[in-house]
């Protein structure tokens, strides 16, 4: 039994010895403390695909241009202008007087840089494909460059704010594995700590070249369980939350220590419907069938009811914040008699089986309830599904791009943060895509077209025709844009972003 | 008992080799690690150009003894994930883990040690099934339900701790609480039937008859013998105990390696499970093997066999 207590106490000193103290010593009220689901897996964003990178790069690091979130245009950030010379080159005008946290200033031998870096390809970097259409950069002087692309590049203002800048001093002194954990941007803060998978502490750039950050610190912190999350912003251990799910609002609004903010973001949801044929012969390949299917179901009441509310319809796939939505195509409205008459039209007087391929909410919230309901109203038309459940997103994407999903399949698009029909059309909508069951020569033709001038009038002339070519052909079951919803602590002035880009130098304390 | 060391020795061997097998089997059947690693909209070139990279081209035993032949080395390659060696970042996350289930155990041995032994001396009496139906109810309560349950009073209502993160003591209270919870009742229950046959042994009779206290004849000798099934159980519980520290890390969002180990299997990141894997396995090997040397060590019965 001595032993015993021995052993215990021992344990117990050591837990205490070894257990890591906290260095940076922080007052609360001069932090700002932001919940992340996951960790990223580096500091070195154009070497990541997820979100969470996206995120923690804007707060370190600048990009050449930045949304406004008020108007939700692309303005200026590092660049103060650009124009293009012809259809294959951009100058481009480089702030002057901005400094990278180790001092050293930020010029146009940083830009070229910083793509050189992402576009050689025996760099491994993941985002390469994002800026692939960009052919070489040329540095005219200190503060001006000249991009030349590969063709027309409609999106090239767009990119801009899809790379961060790095200093081309660090790349050359320091090398890749060290930029993997040390950023050297010339953001708005610079990173003091970062715990792995458990958190970042920021500092404030006091040589910000941008408005000043109201707190000093940022601390993001990891938690993994939403339900923690939840629990940490109403005690105070969290300041911001995203991705909070719907049923969980009333608990945060009801709190009295937090509330939510919702804001519409850039992804659309929708259910593909196999009209190529990518796995097999299957009723979806008439449009008669798919028109049916579209008009079988009551959308707009389950985002009332089912979504309470966090989702706006949409008549195709193009989200409404995306350059060339057309807003005067009208959604289909609920018709369970004529879409009976479709289907007997098409031969399926008796209604038809199929399967559907179905997943969890990883990037749709309420997606297994919303797609309880359109089954159900697909059922009244007598489009009966059989349901195929996939737990992990892995195996799902998988199934969807080997070809081996089912003629219906859910999917959601975030457009990689691309404000532009293009970014879903080409991926999701064109022919022999991995994502796409979708195959219309016509429409390709249209998407070819759209990428292929600069001209932003004849690009949204091109786009309305081919919202109403997938509209009229039924391509996909149209469903909605998601809105998402953050939860913000009481202490902190904050409103959700519709970029999905929480940015912490603009988050302020609360007036009482 | 030298014999036994090197018989424990080979099992071991044998078991890790098993699990490496398993680890390096079951990842490939679950798909195709590229594709989270890459973009969603990568072209196929793209695709077959990171895979070579990741020798994931070559035939399977290829890759296998690759995996093996570096592996004893302590080196799993780097993780595809998080581009930094495998090894180091389950070494990293270790520690956690291991003072988390740490403190676990004590919390069980805290909690069962004292209820088992009373509700043996007490048998069928009220404190009995008392302490009865805090097993059941130990048991039936999942521990990601007792870990919310536990924050919504202690950090919500009560505003007493922090609901998750790590590094101070206080983190400890919670997460270890609800470990301990978990395998507190199978402990109690074990110690309450180890007490009540060891009481009717013929040494106690022979200890009381000497005329010794009872407190001392319970916690001299009845004890002691009642230990052994307890420390085996023990340390067999030592993997579930692991499992268990999945939920509770990821609940209180402890950086451990048990959740980095979840992840890594949702990531596809083959280095960094299996390097999880081995070690989290030889880790519940060595401390089987620690716990027959310890029940060895208390009764000599068993390294005479």
């Amino acid at each position: 039994m001595k032993r015993g207590i021995t052993l215990a106490s021992m344990v117990l000193l050591g837990v205490s010895l070894l257990a890591p103290a906290d260095l940076v010593a922080q007052s609360r009220d001069e932090t700002v403390i932001y919940g992340l689901q996951s960790d990223v897996q580096n500091w070195d964003p154009p070497n990541s695909v997820l979100r969470e990178s996206i995120i923690l790069g804007y707060n370190v690091f600048d990009h050449l241009a930045a949304r406004d979130l008020k108007t939700g245009k692309v303005g200026p950030s590092l660049a103060v202008s650009w124009k293009n010379l012809d259809d294959t080159t951009w100058e481009v005008k480089l702030r002057q007087g901005v400094k990278f946290h180790d001092g050293s200033p930020f010029s146009a031998r940083d830009v070229k840089a910083s793509f050189d870096r992402v576009l050689n390809p025996e760099n491994k970097l993941t985002a390469r494909g994002n800026h692939a259409k960009i052919k070489s950069v040329e540095i005219v002087d200190d503060h001006t460059v000249r991009f030349k692309t590969d063709g027309p590049y409609p999106l090239f203002v767009e990119r801009l704010t899809a790379l961060v800048m790095q200093s081309e001093k660090v790349m050359k002194e320091k090398g890749h594995e060290w930029m993997q954990e040390n950023p050297i941007g010339t953001g708005p803060y610079k990173l003091v700590r970062w715990n792995k998978k458990q958190e970042h502490v920021l500092i404030r750039n006091e040589d910000y070249w941008g408005p000043k950050p109201a707190y000093k610190y940022v601390r993001i912190r990891i938690i993994p369980e939403q339900a923690t999350q939840i629990a940490e912003l109403i005690s105070g251990g969290v300041d911001i939350i995203k991705a909070v799910p719907p049923d969980q609002m009333d608990v945060i609004n009801k709190s009295g220590q937090a509330r939510t903010t919702i804001s519409p973001i850039l992804r659309t949801a929708m259910i593909q419907l196999d009209q190529a044929g990518r796995a097999g012969a299957n009723p979806f390949q008439d449009r008669r069938v798919r028109l049916a299917a579209n008009l079988a179901v009551d959308i707009d009441s389950i985002i009332k009811h089912v979504l309470n509310g966090l989702g706006d319809r949409v008549a195709t796939t193009v989200n409404p914040m995306a350059f060339g939505f057309d807003p005067g195509l009208k959604p289909f409205k609920q018709d369970l008699a004529q879409a009976k008459k479709l289907l007997a039209d098409a031969g399926y007087p008796n209604g038809l089986d199929v399967a559907f391929l179905r997943g969890q909410a990883w990037a749709e919230p309420g997606v297994v309830q919303t797609s309880d309901a359109i089954v159900s109203d697909l059922a009244k038309a007598g489009i009966r599904t059989k349901a195929r459940m996939v737990g992990e997103v892995g195996p799902f994407t998988n199934l969807v791009r080997d070809g081996k999903a089912d003629p219906m399949f859910e999917w959601t698009w975030g457009y990689y943060s691309i404000f532009d029909a293009d970014a879903i059309f080409f991926d999701v909508m064109t022919c022999n895509q991995p994502y796409s069951v979708y195959c219309n020569k016509a429409f390709d033709d249209l998407v070819i077209q759209g990428r292929s001038t600069l001209d932003a009038k004849r690009r949204t002339e091109i786009y309305a025709k081919a919202q109403k070519l997938i509209h009229d052909d039924a391509a996909y079951l149209y469903k909605w844009s998601l809105r998402g919803v953050w939860g913000v602590s009481n202490r902190v002035e904050y409103e959700a972003p519709r970029d999905e880009v929480d940015r912490m130098w603009i988050v302020t304390p609360r007036k009482k | 008992m030298r014999r036994y060391i090197a018989r424990q020795l080979v099992q071991l061997i044998v078991v890790v080799f098993g699990i490496s097998l398993l680890a390096f089997a079951i990842l490939h059947v679950l798909g195709d690690p590229v594709l989270l690693l890459l973009p969603q909209n990568a072209g196929k070139e793209e695709f077959e150009r990171y895979r070579h990279l990741l020798g994931l081209d070559r035939p399977m035993y290829v890759q296998y003894w690759k995996f093996v032949s570096r592996a004893v080395l302590g080196d799993f390659g780097k993780s595809w994930y998080a581009d930094t060696p495998a090894f180091r970042l389950v070494l990293e996350r270790m520690p956690p883990t291991i003072y988390l289930t740490l403190a676990g155990l004590v919390v069980a041995m805290v909690i069962a040690l004292p209820l088992g032994t009373i509700a043996a001396l007490r048998r069928h009496s009220w404190v009995d099934s008392l302490c009865t139906v805090v097993a059941v109810a130990g048991q039936a309560a999942p521990i990601f339900w007792l870990g919310i349950m536990l924050i919504i009073v202690f950090s919500v209502r009560l505003r007493l701790l922090p609901a998750s993160g790590y590094g101070t003591w206080q983190n400890f209270l919670m997460p270890s609480f609800c470990l301990g919870a978990a395998l507190a009742p199978i402990t109690m229950r074990l110690v309450r039937s180890g007490v009540i046959e060891v009481m009717n042994m013929e040494f106690i009779k022979t200890a009381r008859a000497k005329g010794l206290a009872e407190g001392r004849v319970v916690v001299k000798h009845a004890f002691r013998n009642a230990c052994i099934p307890v420390i085996t159980v023990l340390g067999l519980q030592f993997g579930q105990l692991l499992g268990g520290a999945i939920i509770t890390e990821t609940v209180f969002a402890w950086p451990g390696v048990a959740t980095l180990t979840v992840e890594s299997i949702r990531n596809q990141d083959f280095p960094v499970v299996q390097c999880a894997v081995v070690l989290l396995a030889l880790l519940i090997v060595g401390v089987n093997l620690l716990v027959d040397l310890v029940v060895g060590f208390i009764d000599p019965r068993i390294r005479a066999a």
